[in-house]
């Protein structure tokens, strides 16, 4: 036995054949460059998606406003110290007016208001219509107040400048009335009642709709963009016929568990990289509320990801060894794009709580879209998700039977395009 | 001791009466033969003869109808069959991967942990002078690279038993020289190696061992030297030299005759002239036709220069078989 060369071959358990495919699947992707190039795109778009919200949001509009006359003034320099409070994050909600709250303004917009004082007698409409300023105020008296524009007047003058007119009115009638500024104070600026939730609903600053929508969007792609690789992966290997030699060696079942095992690492890993870098991205800018809430929501929505690919990636593998080309592949993963495409539509539309969406939410090609998302809005009951998951669960191995069975029939099938018939009956007559 | 499961270099495989059918249609019938261990078994048939299908049997990739296929006498299970080497007739590697990286992955398959499985992988590639291409992709290889990295895939676990099928096709010769030795190597070796090819003369010249497949049914196996002279002394070369006198008086024959000889051996029963080629007949004797009498006739024409049973080629066998 001098040719032996010292190779031991050990009798391989099915575990470590199942991680030997599922390593080269991932290499791979790893080196696949339309892989690599979807996977920075979707971060790219992450990133933008958070940093957008967060340049808009910070973008304070700088207004020129001219003003002529006493009341106008006085009017305007309220609104400007108005403007200015409410930049402040800490102002946020608490410090309108009751005044404001009674006159159904809610929260004052901030914004830089830069004062341009007009000589009595002067053309202000020029002004205005030249463009060198946003607005015009103009008056002697707070009753009889004009405010100019030349289009429109900007929403944060219109609102700030009714906001400070009004507090001036009530203080000048009050003092009118002979009430001391302290009662004056109390009568512009009353504490408001604080609020105390006895129930809160798990919410955080992104509506939890965007939330489901964002998930359910993620596992749309993931599904398809992976599902297509497995099924591409497999006709690769009947093509080349490299698959009579893995054959020989390993049953096909553990060939396609390797598969279905190396690609839904892959996509969860994505998935994770995806949602982390969003979620980092969220807590630099300072929106830290969302990443307690995404990760609140991920637990199920990650359990319900997995089963869900888990249940299709057999069925893809299927469509794939059903083709003998590449080319063949669009006509025999129909069925599979309508299978993806037609559960995602069917869940944005059935976003809204209600009986239509507790019923898709058990139904196993929804559910893994519909029931995180009826966690997160609320409206389930806490034994709900398990019944759903065990249901995605059973047909899961349903379909990695059923998967197995047709790709047993159909992987050594290299002549023509088989139908799934053929691929059943002709699975008893393989030797593997 | 090795593992008693996975079979050894030296067993030899054996099939009996397999049979397989695809639909209503008869693939092998009751096919059996034996590939001997040390020795270069060539696997001849006709395009849709069986020879593919047989050897996915071998490899456990089909499934017989009926039969049995045996290593040393031990039903073949997987963890045996892993340790095959195997060449398929349409070529399989992954075209878009490293050639390094696909050779570890086929060793990996095949059970060899990954040290193992690399090591091999780097002696390989240097036997066959591909050290330097191993970080390419395997499509970026000329064709007979191809088929050189195709063999590594077949030989990197260091197989108990090789089947090729048709690992010379689309070779130019000196890469079938270096096929050649490489195959010749393995047996030497110890490894009973079965190969199918198209080219009878190059099956002649590396063979031991010969099994002739038809429709499905072998006609012929053995060694290739026993093959050939079981079907020796059925046709024979004769050079008659016609004397002197003789030429002169077999002047008036009858004409139409072809020549004289012939003529004169035809005579004889059971005899038919194969060709002639001036002075030189080759005959066929018919299995009743006794060879002396058409000797005494030969000697009565002119003197028997040459009176040789010819063997006859592979070649000439199969396009007899398979007629």
């Amino acid at each position: 036995m001098s040719t032996r060369a010292g190779v031991e071959v050990d009798a391989m358990s099915p575990w470590t054949a199942v991680r030997v495919v599922a390593a080269r699947e991932i290499m791979v992707k790893l080196r696949d460059k339309a892989f690599i190039g979807s996977t920075v795109f979707m971060l790219l778009l992450v990133v933008v998606a958070t940093a957008i919200p967060l340049l808009l949001g910070n973008q304070t509009p700088s207004l020129r406003v001219a003003v002529q006359g006493s009341a106008a003034h006085d009017a305007v320099e309220l609104a400007t110290a108005l403007g200015r409070e409410a930049q402040e994050p800490s102002a946020e909600g608490t410090d309108v007016s009751s005044v404001l709250s009674l006159l159904g303004v809610g929260t004052l917009p901030g914004a830089d208001l830069t004062t341009v004082e007009v000589e009595p007698g002067s053309d202000v409409g020029r002004l205005v219509r030249d463009g060198d300023v946003d607005a015009a105020v103009v008056g002697d008296d707070l009753a009889t107040l004009r405010v100019l524009g030349a289009e429109s007047v900007p929403d944060e003058v219109a609102l700030l400048l009714r906001a400070a007119s009004t507090e001036l009115q009530v203080a000048q009638t009050a003092e009118r009335g002979g009430l001391t500024t302290a009662e004056v104070q109390a009568l512009t600026s009353p504490p408001a009642p604080t609020t105390e939730l006895l129930e809160p609903r798990p919410t955080g600053s992104m509506p939890p709709e965007l939330l489901v929508l964002a998930f359910a969007f993620l596992f749309y792609i993931s599904v398809l963009t992976f599902g297509m690789s497995i099924a591409q992966s497999v006709v690769e290997e009947k093509q080349s016929r490299i698959v009579e030699l893995l054959v020989a060696a390993l049953p096909v079942r553990w060939l396609l568990a390797g598969k279905v095992l190396g690609n839904t690492v892959m996509a969860v890993g994505q998935i994770v990289l995806v949602v982390g870098t969003g979620l980092l991205g969220a807590s630099l800018a300072g929106q830290g509320a969302i990443l307690g809430q995404v990760l609140r929501a991920s637990g199920w929505f990650v359990l319900f990801f997995v089963l869900g690919f888990v249940m299709l990636a057999c069925l893809w593998a299927v469509a794939g060894s059903l083709a003998s080309r590449v080319e063949d592949l669009q006509s025999t993963t129909v069925f599979m794009q309508v299978l993806v495409i037609a559960p995602f539509f069917a869940a944005i539309f059935a976003i809204d709580p209600g009986p239509t969406q507790t019923l898709l939410s058990y139904i196993p090609f929804t559910a893994p879209l519909l029931m995180p998302a009826r966690v997160v809005l609320g409206t389930v009951e806490v034994w709900e998700p398990y019944v759903a998951a065990a249901v995605v669960l059973v047909t899961a191995l349903l379909f990695v039977g059923l998967g197995a069975r047709l790709y047993e029939g159909s992987v050594l099938h290299t002549s023509n395009r088989l139908k799934a018939v053929q691929a059943w009956r002709s699975a008893r007559r393989t030797g593997a | 001791m090795r593992d008693e499961q996975a079979g050894d270099a030296g067993d030899e495989l054996t099939l009996t009466g397999v049979s397989r059918s695809f639909g209503d249609r008869l693939v092998l019938d009751d096919v059996g033969f034996t590939v001997r261990p040390g020795r270069m078994t060539g696997f001849i048939g006709a395009n849709g003869a069986g020879k593919t299908t047989t050897m996915r049997i071998v490899l456990g990739v089909l499934a017989p109808d009926a039969g049995r296929v045996e290593l040393g006498g031990r039903e073949l299970t997987r963890p045996v069959r892993r340790r095959f080497g195997y060449m398929p007739e349409e070529r399989g590697l992954y075209p878009k991967m490293r050639i390094d990286e696909q050779l570890v992955y086929l060793g990996r398959v095949h059970g060899l942990g990954l040290r193992d499985a690399r090591r091999r992988t780097d002696e390989l590639l240097d036997q066959l002078g591909l050290a330097d291409r191993a970080h390419d992709q395997l499509h970026t290889l000329s064709l007979g690279n191809q088929q050189r990295v195709q063999v590594a895939a077949a030989l990197v676990h260091d197989p108990v038993l090789l089947v090729l099928d048709e690992p010379f096709s689309g070779l130019d010769p000196i890469a079938v020289d270096a096929m050649g030795a490489h195959l010749r190597a393995r047996a030497d070796a110890g490894v009973p190696v079965l190969f199918s090819s198209h080219q009878l003369e190059l099956v002649e010249r590396l063979c031991d061992d010969v099994v002739i497949i038809d429709h499905g049914r072998v006609v012929a196996a053995g060694s290739a030297d026993a093959v050939r002279t079981q079907r020796k002394g059925r046709r024979l070369r004769l050079l008659v030299e016609p004397e002197p006198g003789e030429m002169a008086s077999a002047a008036p024959l009858a004409e139409g005759a072809p020549t004289g000889l012939s003529a004169f051996l035809e005579q004889v029963p059971g005899v038919s002239v194969h060709s002639q080629d001036g002075l030189r007949v080759v005959v066929d004797l018919a299995d009743d036709a006794d060879d002396q009498a058409l000797l005494a006739t030969a000697q009565q024409h002119g003197v028997v220069r040459e009176f040789t049973p010819l063997v006859p080629t592979l070649a000439e066998i199969f396009r007899e078989v398979v007629r």
